[in-house]
């Protein structure tokens, strides 16, 4: 088991490197920070000076060697657009994504297991087709046009929930939950669907002419063989929204996320952050992904560690 | 009896008194669409910094809301004591909101602070003629520039003073401690920012008593927070949503979009194709229903229209499609293939003018091509070493309010984005630049700006109007310099 450990830890560094060599490269090659980042008026000398300031008046080989150097004491350099360190800027606002995503996948997860052994109990049923129809709708909605209609509806018209921002509870309401219908959706459709295979397996019917309560065959045996594709969906779910969709959900409800941050920095050409911002992204990537190799294991002990 | 109907008395006037007071506790809400990325007030060039520090911090010259210039916290307008000197008297009595007093230390620190290289202060580019500043007396001081320097008083109110201790020993990018009428209380990074008000204020104590910044990007969750009534106002409202808000406030602002001709190159290098340009296109009808009338046909030049130098006796060019038609033809150059260059997404409706004008331009017989560029190569085709555009498109802002500052950056041949070669115009402007005598000044622009329309360089399209969304219960005349000052803004209840 350690050296399994050790072995993937060793692969996620690789591809922690790689991707952040890449991102090293198209922000350096594509477009000029400089001109981006200083006002339209800025002279020859100006932009001359800050070139040289931030390094990027250097050979690519010698500002790659040097970004490499200062990335093993996690030293990003200092944010163009902020100031100060990009470390401490992605300290401000990786919890506040966190907290958002966790707790919108949390109760799309939750809702997702209801629903969905609900919908398999009685497949083609009315109860199905509502849920399966809602499931659709969930995932063919973008979820920018989401928010702002949620917005609209709770905080325009019925004055229920505030519109943006964070500070208490109820301003994580309406971005988690329009965080939370994409993954909803299709963790509900894949749950049900492995549960209608698994409830049609022998060993259930073998359990119900034994005497055994439904209940307890839908909970304790067919439910848990559902768990690794489950799982496996819950990961890659994680990552998409932590990667992807929270970019869309901070910035329609000014979430001060990392998706924010990242957008915001992509657009001032900030290319400090923009490298921080990724390296770290692909750190919880390559690291949600062993947990759930490790978890795997624990759950079905036939599942090799190789 | 007597003094129980005393002590009645004075529970009621107690309680008279508290509710008065806390009616008059003000507090309003103000989004705009970016975070302050510090608030130094004398690093960057930063729209959210100043939406934010120009309540706390003043500047030795001021603007009334028209654009007139007065002085701040000079108790006069400056005087020339020689060539390259201007001499401030300042205003007596006005202390910091940390206690220190402003006086000329104060001024001669602030100048040192931001021309200091070693800081690498963006707001140079407004500023870059100052060298030096010296004390005459405590409430009297001299700024000195590289040459004769006609816009001084105008640059004065670009720049922020500091108080001097705290500029050494504090944190002016956190903790910003000015002499205006708001006083920093915090700033939650990624949230919001809160100010309150000034009870000393050497101007008097605002109405408002605290403001509340946030921080939203996208433009349709600003309109939505309008709507639901958290926020109180709301910067770069679209003129489309003008009949959706509760109240809104339109003012002709600093912008002004042109495109500048390529006078050296092939095609546009002759008068005639250049003319045609310039009449091909119905402006009138783009500022109806491209701005919903929230813009204004530029009268024939590219300057502001509240800028020294503007000249209000030009006419705008008139929309004369088969004239345009018939020079194309003239010229020889129909079928020959115009180039448009432009960006997307950094200036009200960019993308939308450009393909307007360039439709225009298309039905003068010319072959139109449009390259829409991603920013930073955008500023390269603008600004860099490579060949001229034919034309190129730019939202010009004139943050000086003075001819120069169009004249320097679009025309003069030692400016970033001109695309002629007429050295007679680069010498005029040049002299305009360190001409003294007001009135010889603004007669040699206005000459300059009759040259430019009649040799049509420039295609000036509109001076664009900045629109705010207010609060029902806000009352507010926005500014021509689009600072938001809170201390002229009220609230009805």
């Amino acid at each position: 088991m350690g050296s399994y450990i050790l072995g993937r830890l060793a692969q996620s560094g690789l591809v922690v490197l790689g991707v952040t060599t890449v991102v090293f490269i198209v922000t350096r090659v594509f477009g000029d920070p400089v001109s981006l980042m200083l006002p339209l008026s800025a002279t020859a000398e100006q932009k001359a000076a800050f070139a040289h300031q931030i390094g990027l008046d250097q050979p690519l080989l010698a500002q790659f060697f040097a970004f490499a150097g200062d990335l093993v004491t996690l030293d990003f350099g200092e944010s163009l657009w902020q100031r100060r360190p990009v470390i401490e800027v992605i300290a401000d606002c990786l919890p506040n994504s966190l907290l958002l995503v966790s707790v919108a996948l949390a109760a799309a997860t939750l809702m997702a297991v209801l629903l969905g052994a609900i919908a398999a109990l009685r497949p083609g049923g009315v109860i199905d087709k509502a849920i399966s129809g809602i499931a659709l709708l969930g995932l063919s909605m973008p979820q920018f046009w989401v928010g702002l209609l949620l917005i609209l509806v709770m905080s325009v018209y019925l004055k229920l929930l505030p519109s943006s921002g964070m500070g208490s509870a109820a301003h994580l309401v309406l971005p988690a939950i329009t965080l939370a219908l994409t993954p909803l959706a299709r963790q509900t459709m894949l749950l049900r669907s492995s549960m209608i295979d698994e409830l049609n397996k022998q060993y259930v019917r073998t359990a119900r002419a034994k005497g055994m309560p439904f209940a307890r065959v839908l909970i304790v045996h067919a439910l848990r063989n559902t768990w690794i594709p489950f799982l496996t969906l819950a990961g890659w779910e994680f990552i998409l929204t932590l990667a992807g969709y929270s970019v869309v959900v901070e910035t329609v409800f000014a979430w001060p996320g990392l998706g924010l941050t990242a957008i915001q920095a992509i657009q001032r050409g900030d290319l400090f952050l923009v490298q921080g911002v990724v390296f770290t992204i692909a750190v919880l990537i390559v690291t949600v992904n062993i947990v759930l190799d490790i978890l795997f294991r624990a759950i079905d002990p036939r599942i090799g560690l190789n | 009896m007597i003094r129980k109907c005393l002590n009645a008395l004075g529970t009621t006037a107690l309680a008279l008194a508290v509710g008065t007071a806390g009616a008059w506790a003000q507090s309003i809400t103000i989004a705009i669409g970016s975070e302050p990325s510090t608030l130094d007030p004398q690093l960057r060039d930063d729209g959210g910094e100043r939406q934010v520090n120009d309540n706390i911090y003043e500047t030795l010259m001021a603007r009334k809301a028209d654009g007139a210039l007065i002085p701040g916290l000079a108790a006069a307008a400056p005087e020339r004591v020689s060539e390259s000197a201007w001499e401030f008297v300042l205003r007596e009595g006005i202390e910091f909101h940390n206690g220190e007093p402003f006086n000329a230390d104060a001024v001669v620190a602030s100048v040192e602070r931001i021309i200091d290289p070693t800081n690498k202060s963006e707001q140079l580019a407004y500023l870059g003629t100052i060298v030096s500043a010296e004390k005459v007396d405590e409430t009297t001081v001299r700024i000195l520039t590289d040459g004769p320097d006609p816009i001084l008083p105008s640059r004065m109110y670009w720049m922020k003073m500091i108080p001097p201790q705290h500029a050494q020993s504090g944190n002016l990018d956190e903790q910003p401690v000015g002499t205006g009428p708001y006083k920093f209380v915090d700033w939650q990074h990624g949230s919001e920012i809160r100010i309150e008000a000034n009870e000393g204020y050497w101007g008097g104590a605002p109405e408002i008593d605290e403001v509340t910044y946030r921080f939203v990007t996208e433009s349709g969750t600003r309109l939505s927070g309008l709507m639901s009534g958290e926020f109180d106002v709301i910067t770069n409202l679209l003129p489309e949503y003008t009949s959706a808000v509760p109240k809104f406030a339109a003012v002709e602002g600093l912008e002004t979009s042109v495109f500048i001709l390529g006078a050296d190159n092939a095609l546009t290098s002759d008068p005639k194709v250049r003319e045609a340009l310039n009449l091909a296109i119905d402006r009138e009808s783009m500022a109806k229903n491209l701005f919903g009338g929230y813009a204004t046909v530029a009268k024939g030049q590219p300057v502001n229209p509240k800028a020294f130098g503007y000249n209000p006796d030009l006419q705008p060019y008139p929309y004369d499609p088969e004239r345009a038609k018939a020079l194309i033809a003239e010229a020889g150059a129909t079928g020959k293939t115009l180039r448009v260059n432009g960006e997307s997404g950094r200036w009200l409706k960019d993308r939308e003018q450009i393909e307007a004008v360039a439709g225009y331009w298309a039905e003068t017989g010319l072959e139109v091509d449009i390259v829409i560029e991603e920013f930073s190569q955008y500023l390269d085709s603008l600004m860099g070493d490579g060949p001229r555009p034919d034309s190129i498109f730019l939202a010009n802002s004139n943050e000086l309010l003075d001819a120069d500052r169009e004249s320097t950056f679009l025309l003069h041949m030692n400016g970033p984005a001109y695309s002629n070669s007429d050295t007679g115009l680069t010498e005029k402007l040049s002299k305009a630049r360190t001409m003294i005598d007001e009135q010889e000044r603004q007669a040699l622009y206005h000459e300059v700006y009759e040259y430019v329309r009649g040799q049509n360089y420039l295609v000036p399209l509109f001076h664009l109007q900045d629109i705010y969304g207010l609060s029902e219960r806000m009352e507010w005349t926005p500014r021509v310099d689009a600072k938001l000052l809170v201390s002229e803004m009220s609230v009805t209840e």
